[in-house]
């Protein structure tokens, strides 16, 4: 529950930046080693989703400290505010990570939802669900109400009458 | 043992490249199965008095409306569909329709079990297929028709396909890899980013993942580190290592801020030509990019999502379909 209220904070900041709100905390052994949230607007990649930034802090942090990155990730507890998309679920799979708690499901882009990659992926993290979906589920009810201003004219009209776009 | 292994790996992809250079084979789309279509067992009854037919599709439209098959005429002759067989549990159908409404009673003389076909036919020999076990409507659609020709392209394009695709075989020689992404911006015929599998230095740099990060550099973004060429962000030495390719690269530039809001957004209106199709990692990322078309050559068994394993471009809920082609090799 404290690492998800932390990840919601990171919506948050996510949200005041005008990216999709959606906030991401890596736990290992009850600590911390990575948090970040959607910084797809910032980047111009759509693929910046809050759990694939949190994989390059794990990434650089083995790095710097000259860990093994396929072990390290192996024991790694995610906390995310929205049920992982199809893309960021497929890579949590091939890094073997221990378990993913999310807020709020995705029903546009789910890795579960839309579509279940655990047919393709079989070994890999155990999944549970509604962990604050509220909290999680209002962030996105704020950001679908403003548009995305990154987005050209004709998008932005199409995507303001839909819920959940990116992640 | 290892030393042969070693040696076949760079002569496979100038096998590859040399049948990209004399195929003449079409390539062809990777959607839905559309040669098998699926029937459904379906009640369907035989009105006693030919009078009675259209009260009776009017009280059945209204009473046990089928929204999965209206496709389907409802009316054969003397013979309406009523419901797919799923519809009635444990209950005979007569006792079924009687629930529904009580002016079913003593209107029909026979029931029937048929199959019948369960989607909408979309292409004219689907229809044509349908029509055989019951009357549907059609509203042919030249586009698709056209897609499942065979022969959606003309040889000048299949000839520019070919050579892009020999772009990413040529890269995956360089970089030494077994894949290679290259997006091109078909408004200026020009290729816009390349990326490689650097996935022996990051797990997540999957050739898709990196070319896509690539064309955010174009836009003013990126995340990755990279050491590019300034100006195309693309590797100066494998620009020329590939300079005697008849193909241009380099992307649409802002002129001014302005400019940059409406010039490209992601891969919006952009192909990508990959050697190997993509994982479900990678089709899902090039589905948020909006990539307008996916062309692949060699299939992916393990975790291809286009074609091998699951067919992302089908899923009817995802907000941005593209459209797949294969068949270069
Ligand atoms: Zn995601
Ligand atoms: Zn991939």
């Amino acid at each position: 529950m404290e690492f998800m209220k932390e990840a919601l904070d990171l919506a948050k900041e996510a949200l005041q930046a005008n990216e999709v709100p959606v906030g991401c905390v890596f736990v290992k052994g009850g600590i911390k080693v990575a948090k970040s949230r959607n910084k797809v607007n910032e980047t111009r990649n759509p693929t910046r989703h809050a759990e694939i930034n949190c994989i390059d802090e794990v990434l650089s942090y083995c790095q710097r400290h000259n860990f093994d990155q396929i072990n390290f990730f192996k024991d790694i507890v995610v906390y995310v505010t929205v049920e992982p998309c199809i893309m960021c679920a497929a890579a949590l799979k091939k890094l073997y990570i221990k378990e993913v708690f999310f807020g709020c499901p995705n029903d546009r882009f789910g890795g579960s939802t839309v579509l279940d990659v655990n047919k393709i992926y079989t070994e890999g993290f155990k999944l549970t669900g509604n962990i604050l979906p509220i909290e999680a589920m209002e962030l996105l009810k704020q950001f679908y109400k403003g548009t995305n201003p990154h987005a050209p004219e004709s998008k932005v009209k199409k995507k303001s009458n839909m819920s959940i776009d990116k992640n | 043992m290892e030393e042969p292994q070693m040696k076949r790996k760079p002569n496979v992809i100038d096998c590859h490249l040399n049948s990209l250079k004399t195929t003449k084979k079409p390539l062809n789309v990777v959607m839905n199965d559309m040669t098998s279509q699926p029937l459904i067992p379906t009640y369907v009854g035989h009105i006693k008095n030919v009078r009675d037919i259209s009260k009776i599709v009017l009280l059945l439209n209204q009473k046990v409306p089928v929204k999965e098959l209206q496709h389907l005429k409802r009316v054969r002759k003397q013979e309406v569909v009523i419901c797919p067989t799923e519809y009635v549990n444990d209950m005979s159908i007569e006792d079924y329709l009687c629930k529904c409404d009580e002016g079913f009673k003593d209107i029909f003389g026979a029931f029937e079990v048929k199959n019948v076909p369960k989607l909408p036919p979309k292409l004219k020999k689907q229809y044509e297929d349908a029509k055989m076990f019951w009357p549907c409507n059609f509203h042919p659609d030249k586009y698709l028709e056209k897609l499942y020709s065979g022969q959606f392209f003309t040889e000048q394009e299949l000839d520019s396909h070919r050579r892009y695709m020999e772009v990413a075989f040529l890269a995956a020689k360089w970089f030494d890899v077994q894949n290679v992404a290259v997006v091109v911006d078909p408004t200026i015929s020009s290729v816009v980013a390349i990326g490689e599998d650097n996935r022996k230095c990051h797990p997540m740099q999957h050739a898709a993942m990196l070319a896509i990060d690539n064309v955010a550099r174009t836009q003013n973004g990126g995340a990755w580190q990279s050491q590019m060429d300034d100006d195309t962000f693309i590797d100066v030495k494998l620009l020329d290592y590939l300079k005697d390719l008849d193909v241009k690269f380099g992307h649409r530039r802002f002129k001014s801020k302005q400019e940059e809001d409406t010039g490209p957004y992601l891969c919006t209106g952009y192909d990508v030509y990959m050697m190997k199709e993509p994982c479900v990692m990678c089709a899902m990322a090039l589905v948020h990019a909006r990539a307008r078309r996916i062309f692949f050559a060699i299939d992916n068994e393990e975790d291809g999502a286009l074609k091998s394993r699951v067919k992302l471009q089908t899923v009817t809920s995802l907000n941005h379909r593209f459209e797949v082609f294969t068949g270069f090799l």
